[in-house]
């Protein structure tokens, strides 16, 4: 009787506790990068933590209650981890001339024809699968 | 000497990486400019601040490095938007790969071009063409075409910046109905930097622009010795 009662009283503090849901978070980062270790594979520990997280929603195994705070704080926080990153650019002085602004003028015009190729693509698949949807509602 | 102690160095570029953040982002709340987003405000007075302090990359990169490894757990937490958006992605998945198919084309491709027309070295190519995918799997990808993966990381970051920017204007201007259109555009083509700006527009946007920044990510890692070999 007593472990269930831990057990219950585990699960009622994780809802009440944004503080323990990002831990949660870490556990299941943490999960995933043993994961990617001990696998070899090329792919990055979040991902597989992300992916154990869904199966384990999915499965009702974890209820979203339970870390839906301290996933929602790792969302709206995430510019901040990338801050970091962006100051290696202070080990490279070729990028301050000529060649900084060839690499700079490739990434907007290629980003801009990315983000266009994809809209369009997504948007007019939307639109042929909303209109299919359309047309078998019209037959019924 | 208290200042070359290694706990209060970590402690310094910590708390100042976090403080130019905060700052950053109260003051977009208040402008609400393209140039007032934290993403630009923060890394530009952290680099004057290392210049000034003679502080090198290296050394400041030592001192903040569990910020970047938090990028970890923030993938872990998109499975609770794209878990929420479950019945959309389940109705669309078909179109959401093809959006991912057809953007990862288009950025190696225009790359390839755009770098020789601009007459660039070849690791400068290679670095540049995995820019589209987020920063682990790019720099992964880099390294197997080979491309040089730190290069890789600071084109990723800008891309990320520029296109978040640039994705709100062409949101704009593109005739787009739906919301996974809108999603799709960021997280292809500004991965995490666009995926954070898309959940500013909204939550369908922000979890379908996490979706595609995930896809795009794997596919291209199992694409990569393809492309390798074809390279």
């Amino acid at each position: 009787m007593p472990l269930r009662k831990i057990a219950v009283t585990a699960r009622r503090s994780l809802r009440s506790n944004r503080l323990l849901q990002i831990g949660a978070v870490l556990v299941f980062w943490l999960i995933g990068e043993g994961l990617a270790r001990v696998t070899g594979w090329p792919i990055p520990g979040g991902i597989f933590g992300m992916v154990i997280l869904l199966s384990l929603l999915a499965s009702g195994a974890f209820s979203q209650a339970s870390v839906r705070r301290g996933a929602n704080w790792f969302v709206a926080e995430m510019l901040l981890f990338f801050i970091p990153a962006v100051l290696a650019v202070l080990d490279h002085h070729e990028f301050l001339g000529v060649v900084g602004l060839k690499v700079l003028a490739i990434i907007v015009s290629s980003t801009a024809l990315v983000m266009g190729v994809t809209a369009v693509v997504v948007e007019f698949g939307f639109r042929v699968v909303c209109s299919a949807k359309e047309d078998s509602h019209g037959v019924e | 000497m208290v200042w070359n102690s290694s706990i209060f160095q970590a402690l310094f570029w910590s708390v100042a990486t976090i403080a130019f953040y905060q700052m950053g982002k109260g003051l977009h709340v208040r402008l609400r400019q393209w140039w007032s987003t934290p993403m630009l405000i923060a890394p530009i007075s952290l680099v004057c601040l290392a210049i000034v302090l003679h502080e090198s990359y290296r050394d400041y990169i030592r001192q903040t490095h569990w910020l970047v490894a938090l990028l970890g757990p923030a993938t872990v937490a998109f499975a609770v938007p794209v878990w929420e958006q479950r019945a959309l992605i389940r109705r669309h998945w078909a179109v959401l790969l093809a959006g991912a198919a057809a953007g990862s084309a288009t950025a190696m491709g225009s790359v390839w071009v755009l770098s020789a027309a601009f007459g660039l070295s070849d690791s400068l190519r290679l670095s540049m063409m995995p820019r589209s995918i987020s920063t682990p799997f790019a720099m992964t990808v880099s390294a197997q075409i080979g491309g040089i993966p730190d290069l890789t990381a600071i084109f990723v970051i800008v891309t990320g910046v520029l296109g978040a920017t640039l994705g709100e204007a062409l949101v704009q201007v593109l005739p787009l109905r739906s919301g996974l259109a809108r999603g799709a555009l960021f997280g292809m083509g500004a991965h995490g930097v666009g995926v954070a700006r898309a959940l500013g527009i909204g939550r369908e946007e922000g979890s379908v622009a996490g979706l595609v920044m995930v896809l795009v990510g794997v596919a291209n890692v199992l694409a990569a010795p393809v492309l390798a070999y074809l390279l």
